[in-house]
């Protein structure tokens, strides 16, 4: 008589004919039966088999499956069979996963980064660290919940495949891709983070501490980025409230010490109050008259007014441009170092600038741009926040726009810091939506590429504040070229097939995230930043005001994509060319049709792939071997990129790729590679950034190298050697020899050896502004 | 330890810094930048690695 089972742990547990039953019946059940008699007459059958039959008295948990799937065969139950056999198959596939997840676990516990590729999936996340490390324990075993839980078996099988990837799988359920905030309607009457409340800032650096604030919070209710579409417009109020305090203090101040008052700072109040207007940076409202008549009716004498106001004006203006780009120094110190997510990152910060005409705007920008290119503590390059210099002609592009001086500027910061990137608001599909003085119509862009503005939810709203995407899948287009065999109409039906495929995905995830409410996302809904979230309560659920947000299809690899079906790529190939846009066009013609019939967001993006170069690849050489062009490199091309080890000239890759930002709505970018360094040939980049423009490139940007010794603080192109103090990767140097050449300051060996780059301070060029 | 300030001494009893130290390169990643390469996934890597300069000199 068998007494117990071994299962698959090992562990003895006792034989209970009553569990075969019930298995048997499951099984008949899904294929239509519903006798559980029978059901229990083939478990017994099935014990009478084992007790007969087994090797050992305690037969294992295989032996035990084998022999009911024989006993249902041979009495005649084949339909019962299948389902049990499915069913175990199901079972197996799950108990294999939980092993991988285990397996995944250990990696991520004893396996440094070097080691481990899962860790670096996405470069700015420090996996190395504890928080890090805990992130993506809960990141692996979400995305395998999601997996065996969530999603409809055949899209979970075509995501598992690489036919399709779901980015941010992990999130799946929880949350949104990013958002552009708007932090001017989030400062008036100030804001709580769900941790304090914070006022009304009133200076500029309260404005840029808040912008940060604002940034870091909304990060940690979304899985993307997060993006000030008009930074100069939202700081600009902080520049200008700046001003008057320091034209009070300094009139005040002005007052004392050419004896006209001896406590100055009532009688200035008094004097500002009086006239029609506050004073501003430009001084061209006639304050500074309305003041200086005043104190004449007074009888100071007009030698004493003419020098107090001059005294004013020179220090309200030193003192707010010393503190603008005091604030603005801060903003990029701390948006490289605050912390979000357990602070396993930085937040991904974008902030798009340009259009702002106005002296407090066009101050920021400034600012901004050379608190930027002066670098961070040590004169390191800063990775955040992204900067995207807004072009536009009429008001920066040309000579004789006003704010041509800051696109200059920029350039000469690019150069440098591969930062701003480039978007060019004349684009046709970017003109489109423009307003003058409405800069909530400027096309703006996240950092990584995501563009959102048109709405076809909400056609008066079509603007970038408040909106963000929602989540975004990507399809295998290299896969569907080596499966269609160099047939052109069975690709087309494949590729409608899998965004077919895709836009269920899309809808399905759209779903969940209808059903969370307001709660769950305490700044992002809670506060308002999202576009409608204001008009909701903190038990509502969101679906409605999400629908402003974008559902967006993505691909990798057309490059590839075009070698499988045409043996070229369309740097080589007009016809490829050709090939390309009619494909990246079906895509985008796919989503419109989409927005027309549910009346939601469905864009297009050149998906800015990290984690799925390689894995597509990967899973396709197993599948298809190595095939020349298309599988033999480890990582597929970025999006819709002419592959980057493809010769070719800076302008003919720009006037390839320019089309296809036409179709990607939901986002695209460009760059170039160029040689050497580019603050030595700033004319080129111009060249280059104008060329752009003229051919329609929405988001565009320039790379070239930008190294960087930690020990001398060389900033700029490093081979082998190091130009400046001569060491190799890895060597010493001499500290004498530091101290010759003037970089090794500090005799205190509690800190870093370098502070400060003379040789670098040397180089920065006095500011370019009048 | 703080690797930067690390002293060593070479041979003629000199204080050197820099042992072990290697350089920052700064890459554009997909749009934005990342610290170092060494944060690059394996497929960046290679990717990384492939990139070739674009000539400015044509218009072609």
């Amino acid at each position: 008589m068998i007494q117990q089972i071994e299962k698959r742990d090992g562990r003895c547990v006792f034989f209970d004919v009553t569990k075969i039953a019930n298995a048997i019946y499951r099984a008949a059940e899904a294929s239509g039966g519903h006798d559980y008699q029978m059901s229990m007459r083939l478990a017994l059958d099935v014990a009478d088999y084992i007790e007969a039959h087994s090797p050992t008295s305690t037969p294992t948990v295989e032996y035990v499956q084998d022999a009911v799937e024989k006993i249902l065969v041979e009495q005649g139950h084949a339909r019962t069979a299948k389902a049990y056999i499915l069913y175990r198959n199901e079972r197996s596939r799950q108990r294999e996963m939980n092993t991988g997840l285990m397996k995944t676990y250990e990696d991520l516990t004893f396996k440094s980064a070097i080691e481990n590729d899962i860790k670096r999936e996405n470069a700015n996340i420090d996996g190395d660290t504890a928080m890090g490390t805990m992130l993506k324990y809960g990141s692996e075993g979400a995305k395998q919940f999601n997996e065996m839980f969530l999603l409809e078996p055949h899209i979970a099988k075509a995501h598992r495949e690489g036919d399709i990837h779901i980015h941010d799988f992990d999130f799946y359920t929880l949350t949104t891709t990013c958002t552009q905030i708007d932090l001017l309607k989030l400062f008036e009457n100030g804001f709580s983070t769900g941790h304090g409340f914070l006022r009304e800032p009133n200076d500029i650096r309260s404005y840029s501490a808040l912008a940060c604030i604002a940034i870091q919070s909304n990060q940690n209710d979304q899985h993307g980025g997060q993006s000030v579409p008009n930074f100069d417009y939202s700081m600009a109020p902080g520049v200008r409230k700046t001003y008057w305090h320091n034209y009070r203090d300094n009139l005040a101040k002005a007052l004392e010490v050419f004896d006209v008052e001896e406590e100055g700072l009532e009688p200035a109040k008094a004097l500002i109050e009086a006239c029609a207007e506050k004073p501003v940076l430009a001084d061209d409202n006639g304050t500074s008259e309305q003041i200086r008549d005043r104190l004449l009716q007074r009888g100071v004498a007009e030698e004493t007014v003419e020098r107090i106001i001059a005294f004013t004006l020179k220090y309200a203006r030193r003192e707010t441009e010393r503190s603008t780009y005091q604030a603005m120094e801060a903003l990029v110190h701390n948006l490289n170092t605050m912390h979000s997510r357990a602070g396993a990152q930085i937040p991904f910060s974008s902030l798009n600038y340009g259009t702002d005409t106005s002296p407090e705007g066009r101050l920021v920008m400034k600012s901004l741009l050379l608190a930027t290119e002066a670098g961070l503590g040590n004169g390191e390059t800063s990775i955040f926040p992204i900067h995207i210099f807004k072009v536009k002609e009429g008001v920066n592009y040309n000579p004789e726009d006003p704010n041509y001086d800051l696109f200059k500027l920029s350039m000469r910061v690019s150069a440098k810091r591969l930062f701003p990137n480039f978007s060019f608001l004349d684009a046709p599909y970017n003109a489109q939506y423009y307003k003058p003085g409405h800069p909530e119509t400027e096309a703006s862009y996240m950092g990584c590429r995501t563009r959102v503005v048109g709405n076809v939810y909400d056609p008066s709203r079509e603007i970038v504040n408040g909106r963000g995407n929602l989540s975004f899948t990507s399809i295998n287009l290299p896969r569907i070229a080596i499966n269609s065999k160099g047939d052109i109409e069975a690709f087309f039906e494949e590729l409608d097939k899998k965004m077919d495929l895709v836009v269920d995905q899309l809808k399905a995830r759209f779903k969940i995230q209808c059903d969370k409410r307001v709660r769950n996302y305490p700044f992002l809904m809670g506060q308002g930043i999202w576009l409608d979230s204001d008009k909701l309560g903190p038990n509502d659920k969101i679906g409605e005001v999400l629908k402003h947000g974008t559902l967006t299809i993505g691909f990798i690899g057309l490059a590839e994509c075009l070698k499988a079906l045409m043996g070229v790529h369309h740097g080589e190939s007009e016809q490829a060319q050709h090939m390309g846009l009619t494909i990246v066009g079906r895509m985008r013609e796919r989503m419109d049709r989409e927005s027309r019939e549910t009346g939601l967001n469905f864009s297009v993006i050149a998906t800015p792939a990290e984690g799925l170069s390689g894995r597509f690849v990967r899973l396709d050489r197993q599948r298809y071997g190595v095939i020349e062009g298309v599988t033999d490199r480890d990582y597929y091309t970025n999006s819709f990129h002419v592959p980057v080890y493809y010769p070719i000239t800076a302008f003919k890759k720009i006037r390839l790729e320019a089309p296809y930002h036409e179709l990607t709505n939901g986002g695209h970018i460009s760059y170039v590679e160029l040689d050497g360094d580019p603050t030595q040939n700033l004319d080129a980049f111009e060249a280059i950034v104008r060329y752009m423009k003229e051919c329609g490139i929405g988001y565009g940007s320039i790379n070239h190298p930008v190294d960087r010794d930690p020990i001398c603080g060389y900033t700029g192109i490093i081979e082998d050697i190091c130009p400046r103090c001569g060491r190799r990767e890895g060597e010493a140097v001499s500290i004498e020899r530091l101290r010759q050449l003037g970089v090794y300051i500090n005799h205190n060996s509690d800190t870093i050896g370098y502070h400060g780059d003379p040789n670098e301070e040397r180089d920065r060029r006095p500011n370019p502004m009048a | 330890m703080n690797e930067l300030n690390h002293i060593t001494y070479n041979e003629k009893g000199e204080q050197m810094v820099g042992e072990g130290v290697g350089f920052e390169r700064i890459r554009r990643i997909t749009g934005y930048l990342v610290g170092t390469l060494d944060r690059f996934n394996n497929a960046k890597r290679a990717e990384e690695h492939d990139r070739v300069k674009h000539d400015i000199r044509y218009r072609a």
